[in-house]
């Protein structure tokens, strides 16, 4: 009933949105985008939360096509958990628009933005509820080519369009894989394409059809998670796009990518063998340390989030391909654990880095640059924006008590459970990803040590960082929101994870979220289920105390150790927030009133040796922050210098040093380019299918899409080897026709 | 490693047993002359005449020697026809005459630096001699950690500012800035004839008469250069763990 | 090689009618009378890189009518001769060509008379901000100028304080890090500006004049007396070597000859102080590097030596010994042995601590390649002292230009070839002990006798060189009839060996500065003046 009622709101109002932004005046468009795109964004929410309560999925059969069968919608609980969180980014986003768009206007068509918005909220809502294979891929495909325009909006020459079409040629080129991985599960027919016949018909398939859906699938929504090696476009699409775009594109439609994944191999194709889980698993580890490195190098605000939205999809990867591997080794509980880390992880990522977007896009609009080394001092005059992004920059950092901790505790905490598992190689590559995952968590630190300190902290080190600017409320709201969320998300995990739990448990069919939030206090129901070893082990941490003083839940225990070791590995938040409070208030009263009442504090300039002044000139950069990091990881970056000396007289009066640093991007040094060298000649006699027509590469691809599926459907019942070959054919065909 | 470890305890102790008892290893200290000699009027007005710095003040039949001036260029020891006697010694700091507030009594010396004291040094202009006199306080020889005083790279950790040379015009600003950053309660102590009186140097354009004229002074260590005990007695009086020079208010 | 008859009449064929040569046999120098012309550079290229001389460095002269730049030259090979380069011009045209495209090492001479005097030299790239800061002082002030009104300059200035260094690194990035001008433990007041663009520092360049106390200004007026005591307390580490090189000067304008139990025991102190000097930069070194041991034994060394010094002399700095005509007081033949051998006792020490080190991988690799100076760098920038020595480029004045008798003693001269840290390390262990030995040999040089000689004043110019414990320093004076001084010229090996310094430091790791600046072992007092 509720579902209905909210699915229909959703759809009403974002088509009401659409009609709006061509309806209204220029100047209202930022205004009705920011109400209805709010307003359906709340529905979508709703739709999730329901879905997430709710025991039984809920269904909508569409119309039949004929020779595909029948098309469906369903939202169950894993689509609801995706739908709340896209839902909380939408929602933030539609407000921080209503502000952050105001500069756009005159300069740029808002009505295009504003639908393609809609648009993609659409789509983003069609593909969490799709129930069948096609559905899903179409609106698959609508959601990238709506991303590209979002992304693209304010191109102004080919420079700034190139990324956008990366993006999307490498989209594509992951879409073709994801069509391929269902022809493989759908291959020899189950009759139709409903994600149920296809379940069914899964459990049949050989050992190596299996790698292959694992394989294509992987790839096909890893390019879009951002996975590495395929994430070149991610970085560079970021810059490009406006604040607004960007925050949707890192915190929903990258979350989608880890959806497809769950999607295809835990739910429709569930694995089989432990090889592919620890594929996903050293993919996101590796994914997390490249992307953590790169952020670390990277001095445009915009870049540098993207590539830690890099890091953060890897470690989400990670914990997901935990959950994998467990689950070939008949672990339920703990793969339920890791898949919650992910969805904590994914979560909090949703919200702080959105978050942290609408601060780079606030501190852009202002100061007319997102460079760090042109920035600097802000907290001066934008002290709450200095605030907000600190809170975002506190989260993502993983810093107790704050959200991001939470789910990497988790996450590092259940890597560590693999020595329950017997495999001794799976117990290495644990303990390297383990390791992986410990590097990123302190590269993070620095990294959004430097961001902050960078632009905020410090002396201006321009002009344009000089100005003063008032951060209006929209945005103040937006970023609020997720501030108010991160920390919430930070300190009350034990409301978090019986939620999430659900959504494993759907996975899993075991519920982690009792075991990792058990009933500790003698009055609690339940607790008199709990051993009584564990119990009185539990005696020690001093929570007989606090039973009187704390609220019931507040401990998230991952290990009660072994019969001969009992030890309980327990954190806590909850409890935490309340005590730093305390200790920081004692510290601050203590400074006040007893140290201040003997001495009186005196504020005077820095200390710069005796200089009058220190000029912005004379503090450390962005890049001089980052440097030791470049140097200590300087195989990966492998930077090229060139020094440029110009001299007044041959030899002598140095007037000036320029050193040049070429860097080429790690995966194109290591991978890319000697593929592309070796496949030059081969791609030369493809060469006529390269026009540059945009619009054809997508219909070659919609094209392949609906012929394949029509001839898998109807005719060829042959080998899956074969369609690789169809597609080919199919595009051929296309490209004499268009 | 080992090396240095047994090269280094064969070494053995040299430090100097000043504070408790005089040092009287020669060579460690160039002498003043005598503070106070009675003469006759013409030997007087002569030796007035041959001091290069004004060093000397001839008073009814008194020749006083102002400690703050004297370089120890010995030309009252050699050139004149009535010489002055030569003092050994090194216990020559005395507080500023026209000091601060801790020194007009305004303020009560501050008895936070009697156990230990970190210092900063400026140097104003000096010629290297007093620098190089105040880098020996940490030769094993004098080891001035022994007694707890410390050199500081930063102002803002340091309870007293050591200032040698005469304060040209390019180092007023630094030793201001220095002084400025200072967290109280802090000390300043001249060290050396220039940071006294200017010395050889001052007063010129670019050049005054002293750290006095920019900040106000608390010790003052005489000499030219002052030896390192010189200065070790000073930053004792400056401690409160040791009297100043008797008789000497800066006069 | 031509000899300095030859050299004037080669020059006069060269430049007929422009230039004029004139022998003065006594010194023995070639003084060639030139216009402030375009040829000039051209002699300069000549006497540079044909006759091979090196470049003293440039005196400036206020005169009544006229200004009257010398530019002084010696030789290192051959027997011992000079040549100066003299151009005049009158008052109302400050202007001459620059000789520092020719010949670098005269780039900063040039810039120091322009920020004193207000003379231009045309052709050079950079001039101001060099002696008076510009953050305080206008360019118009020329202190040194005759007319010079101090009362109005100081009413008149207004400190700028937008003024920013002059960088030169622009990579993206980059940014500098400013050191001084106090800064670190026990340093002189210099200020260097790091340009980095995070770890490695790609330059450092020294901003000194710190420390200007207008030495050459306020002597002028002075009698001889009171100028000595400039000379000798304004680089006190080398208090002695600079007063003798003034008393030389002194000496030469009033024709003095010396009693030689003077010549031998200035030489006597001369190398105490060589000695004392080369043992704190050794200490220095280890400090830097952070060996304590070591650092704590060099510095029980040095003080050894400072004691040495005042048991000796009276004062641990040398002070008031030198005097012109001889020295202030006669030391005692007992005292001399009773030094000598002491003296030989620390070099002894000196060398097992050396021994020590030679073993000390640790310290080596942190001295190895660190600031290297190549031996062509060395000879553009003319670099002087331990410091060009280092570089392999020789030329010490008590070979090439003996004087107060060191012609009779017995030295080499060592010299390395690599530039570094470590070489320059080895050049002072080198030169301390060859200090030593030539300590050894002045007992039996003793004669009895005085050691002053009285001086009647005349009026003159002269000269005074020394090879002090950095390098070659020359004293030039100009003395009216009546002993009061006209013009006191200091040229100091620290002012010519801080223009090299840049060398040293390009492209280093942020943690060898202090090494670096160690090894170097310059004075900025020396330099300010
Ligand atoms: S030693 Fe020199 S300065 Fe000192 S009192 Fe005697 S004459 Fe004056």
């Amino acid at each position: 009933m509720f579902f209905t009622v909210f699915a229909v709101l959703f759809l009403a109002f974002s088509v009401a949105g659409i009609v709006c932004a061509l309806l209204s005046p220029e100047r209202g468009v930022a205004l009705s985008l920011g109400c209805f795109g709010g307003v359906a964004s709340v529905a979508m929410g709703a739709v999730g939360v329901c879905a997430l309560i709710s025991d039984t999925p809920f269904e909508v059969r569409l119309w039949s096509v004929p020779t595909v069968g029948p098309l469906m919608l369903s939202v169950d609980k894993l689509s609801g958990l995706f739908l709340l969180v896209s839902a909380f980014v939408f929602l933030a986003t539609s407000i921080y628009s209503v502000e952050y768009l105001q500069a756009y206007l005159k300069h740029f068509n808002l009505r295009t933005l504003s639908v393609c918005y809609f648009a993609i909220m659409l789509a983003v809502g069609l593909v969490l509820s799709a129930a069948d294979a096609l559905t899903f891929l179409v609106s698959w495909e609508l959601m990238s080519l709506f991303g590209y325009a979002l992304v693209n909006y304010q191109k102004r020459d080919e420079q700034s369009t190139r990324p956008g079409y990366l993006m999307l040629v490498m989209g594509e080129a992951g879409f073709v894989a994801v069509v391929l991985a269902f022809l493989v599960i759908g291959g020899r027919g189950p009759g139709n394409l409903l994600f149920s016949s296809l379940r069914l018909h899964s459990a049949s398939l050989g050992w190596h059809a299996r790698w292959a859906v694992f394989l294509l699938s992987f790839f096909g929504f890893g390019v879009k998670t951002g996975l590495a090696p395929f994430n070149r476009w991610l970085p560079q699409a970021h810059p490009i796009a406006p604040a607004n775009v960007s925050a949707v594109l890192s915190g929903v439609l990258l979350n989608l990518g880890i959806y497809g994944i769950i999607r295809v191999n835990a739910d429709l194709t569930p694995l089989a063998t432990a090889g592919p889980g620890l594929v996903v698993l050293l993919v996101g580890a590796f994914s997390a340390l490249m992307g953590i490195m790169y952020a670390n190098r990277d001095n445009d605000m915009k870049a540098m989030l993207a590539n830690s939205s890099i890091e953060n999809m890897g470690i989400i990867t990670t914990a997901l391909g935990a959950g994998l591997v467990f689950m070939t080794f008949h672990q339920p509980l703990l793969a339920g654990i890791a898949w919650i880390a992910a969805f904590y992880q994914m979560t909090n990522h949703s919200v702080y880095k959105s978050l942290l977007f609408f601060g780079a896009g606030a501190i852009d609009r202002n100061s007319g640059t997102r460079l760090m080394d042109r920035l600097g001092g802000l907290s001066k005059h934008m002290p709450l924006l200095a605030a907000l992004f600190l809170a975002g920059a506190l989260s993502i950092c993983a810093l107790p008590p704050t959200n991001g901790f939470v789910s990497e505790w988790l996450t590092l905490q259940c890597l560590l459970q693999s020595s329950v598992l017997a495999s001794r190689s799976v117990k290495v590559l644990f303990a390297l990803a383990g390791a992986g995952l410990a590097l990123t968590a302190g590269l993070a630190v620095t990294c959004f040590v430097k961001a902050y300190a960078m632009t905020f902290l410090g002396i201006p080190r321009s002009n344009q960082a000089r100005q003063r600017a008032r951060v209006r409320f929209p945005i103040r709201l937006a970023m609020g929101l997720g501030a108010v969320s991160c920390l919430l998300l930070g300190v009350l995990p034990t409301y978090v994870i019986p939620i999430l739990g659900r959504v494993s448990e759907l996975l899993t069919g075991v519920n982690a979220a009792a075991a990792l939030v058990p009933p500790f206090f003698n009055g609690a129901p339940g607790h008199s289920r709990l051993p009584h070893s564990f119990l009185s082990d539990f005696h020690n941490l001093g929570a007989q105390v606090g039973q009187n003083l704390l609220p019931a839940p507040g401990l998230v225990v991952l290990h009660r150790g072994h019969a001969q070791n009992p030890v309980v590995f327990a954190m806590s938040t909850s409890y935490m927030l309340p005590v730093l409070i305390l200790l920081a208030s004692t510290l601050f009263l203590a400074v006040r009133f007893v140290l201040a009442r003997r001495s009186k504090t005196v504020r005077k300039p820095v200390w710069a040796g005796g200089l009058a002044s220190l000029f912005p000139e004379l503090t450390y950069t962005a890049t001089g922050f980052s440097s030791p990091v470049r140097v200590t990881f300087n195989a990966v970056f492998h930077p090229q210098m060139s020094e440029e000396r110009l001299e007044l007289i041959a030899g002598h009066f140095r007037n000036s040093i320029t050193r040049v640093v070429g860097e080429v991007h790690v995966f194109d040094r290591v991978l890319f380019q000697p593929l592309v060298n070796r496949a030059s000649h081969i791609a030369r006699t493809l060469s006529r299918m390269h026009h540059g027509r945009l619009n054809a590469y997508s219909a070659y691809v919609l094209g392949t899409l609906f012929v394949v599926l029509l001839l898998s459907r109807t005719q060829v019942e042959e080998h899956v080897v074969l369609s690789p070959a169809l597609i080919l054919i199919v595009a051929l065909i296309l490209d004499r026709l268009l | 490693m080992s090396r240095w470890v047994i090269s280094g305890l064969r070494q053995g102790v040299v430090t100097t047993c000043y504070p408790t008892r005089m040092e009287t290893a020669k060579g460690t200290s160039p002498g003043l002359p005598a503070r106070l000699t009675p003469m006759a009027d013409e030997f007087g007005q002569e030796l007035v005449d041959v001091c290069p710095t004004g060093a000397i003040h001839f008073e009814r039949g008194e020749a006083r020697v102002d400690y703050g001036r004297c370089i120890h260029c010995f030309r009252c020891s050699r050139s004149a026809r009535y010489v002055l006697e030569w003092e050994s010694g090194f216990e020559w700091a005395r507080f500023a005459s026209d000091g601060s507030n801790f020194v007009k009594g305004a303020a009560s010396w501050p008895k936070a630096f009697r156990k230990s004291m970190h210092i900063r040094v400026v140097d104003a202009g000096d010629c290297g001699a007093c620098l190089n006199e105040v880098k020996q306080l940490n030769n094993p020889y004098y080891n001035m950690h022994r007694l707890g005083f410390f050199i500081t790279p930063t102002p803002r950790k340091a309870d007293i500012l050591l200032v040698v040379g005469p304060v040209n015009d390019h180092t007023r600003l630094p030793l201001q800035a220095a002084y400025d950053a200072m967290p109280t309660p802090k000390l300043v102590m001249a060290v050396g004839a220039c940071a006294l009186s200017g010395g050889v140097f001052g007063p010129s354009f670019v050049t005054g008469t002293g750290v006095k004229d920019v900040l106000p002074v608390d010790i003052e260590v005489p000499g030219s250069p002052p030896p390192p005990l010189a200065i070790l007695h000073g930053l004792l009086v400056a401690a409160g763990r040791k009297p100043p020079m008797p008789g000497q208010d800066g006069r | 090689m031509l000899n300095l008859a030859g050299m004037a009449a080669e020059a006069e064929q060269n430049w007929p009618g422009l230039v004029q040569a004139w022998v003065d046999r006594r010194t023995p120098l070639c003084e060639l009378r030139c216009p402030p012309s375009e040829i000039l550079p051209e002699v300069v290229h000549w006497v540079v890189d044909e006759l091979l001389f090196r470049f003293a460095g440039l005196i400036v002269e206020q005169e009544p009518q006229e200004w009257d730049l010398r530019y002084l030259f010696y030789s290192i090979q051959g027997p011992p001769r000079w040549a100066r380069l003299r151009v005049r011009q009158p008052l109302d045209t400050p202007k001459f060509p620059s000789i520092s495209p020719q010949v670098h090492a005269a780039d900063w001479y040039e810039r120091e008379a322009e920020d004193l005097y207000g003379v231009t030299f045309e052709g050079h790239p950079r001039l101001g901000d060099f002696v008076l800061h510009d953050d305080l002082w206008q360019e118009a002030v020329a202190p040194m100028r005759r007319d010079f009104d101090e009362k109005a300059a100081l009413a008149e200035r207004r400190p700028d304080l937008d003024w920013k260094f002059r960088r030169i690194v622009h990579d993206p990035g980059a940014f500098a890090m400013p050191v001084g001008p106090i800064y670190s433990g026990v340093t002189e007041s210099v200020q260097f500006l790091l340009e980095t663009v995070g770890e490695d520092v790609i330059r450092a360049f020294p901003r000194l004049f710190y420390k200007y106390r207008a030495i050459e200004k306020i002597a002028e007026g002075r009698n001889v007396d009171g100028c000595l005591l400039l000379a000798e307390r304004f680089a006190a580490t080398t208090a002695f070597a600079h007063a003798l090189a003034y008393c030389q000067a002194v000496e030469t304008i009033c024709r003095v000859k010396l009693p030689p139990r003077a010549h031998a025991l200035r030489v006597l102190v001369s190398e105490l102080e060589r000695f004392r000097h080369h043992v704190g930069v050794i200490h220095d070194i280890c400090e830097s590097t952070g060996l304590s041991v070591a650092a704590s034994q060099a510095a029980i060394l040095e003080e050894d030596l400072l004691r040495l010094s005042g048991d000796l002399t009276g004062h641990r700095y040398l002070f008031g010994l030198a005097i012109p005509g001889g020295l202030s007081r006669n030391l005692k033949d007992a005292d001399c042995i009773d030094a000598v051998e002491m003296a030989v006792k620390i070099l002894k020490r000196l060398q097992e601590l050396d021994d020590g080190l030679r073993y000390s991988s640790s310290f080596l690799d942190r001295l190895e390649g660190v600031g290297i100076i190549s031996p062509g760098k060395a000879w553009e920038f003319g670099l002087v002292g331990p410091m060009g020595r280092a570089s392999g480029l020789g030329g010490d004045l008590r070979k090439a230009q003996p004087y107060a008798s060191y012609e009779h003693f017995e030295f080499d001269v060592p010299l390395e070839s690599e530039g570094d840290g470590f070489a320059r390390l080895r050049v002072l262990m080198a030169e301390a002990a060859q200090s030593v030995r030539i300590l050894c040999q002045v007992p039996v040089r003793l004669e009895a006798g005085d050691v002053a000689v009285g001086v009647s004043l005349q009026s003159g110019r002269a000269l005074g060189w020394v090879e002090a414990p950095r390098g070659a320093t020359f004293h030039g004076l100009h003395l009216d009839e009546s002993g009061v001084v006209l013009r006191y010229r200091m040229i100091t090996p620290s002012f010519v060996n801080w223009h090299g310094f840049h060398l040293a430091a390009e492209n280093f790791a942020f943690q060898d500065f202090p090494i670096i600046l160690a090894t170097v072992g310059l004075s900025a007092t020396e330099n300010d003046r």
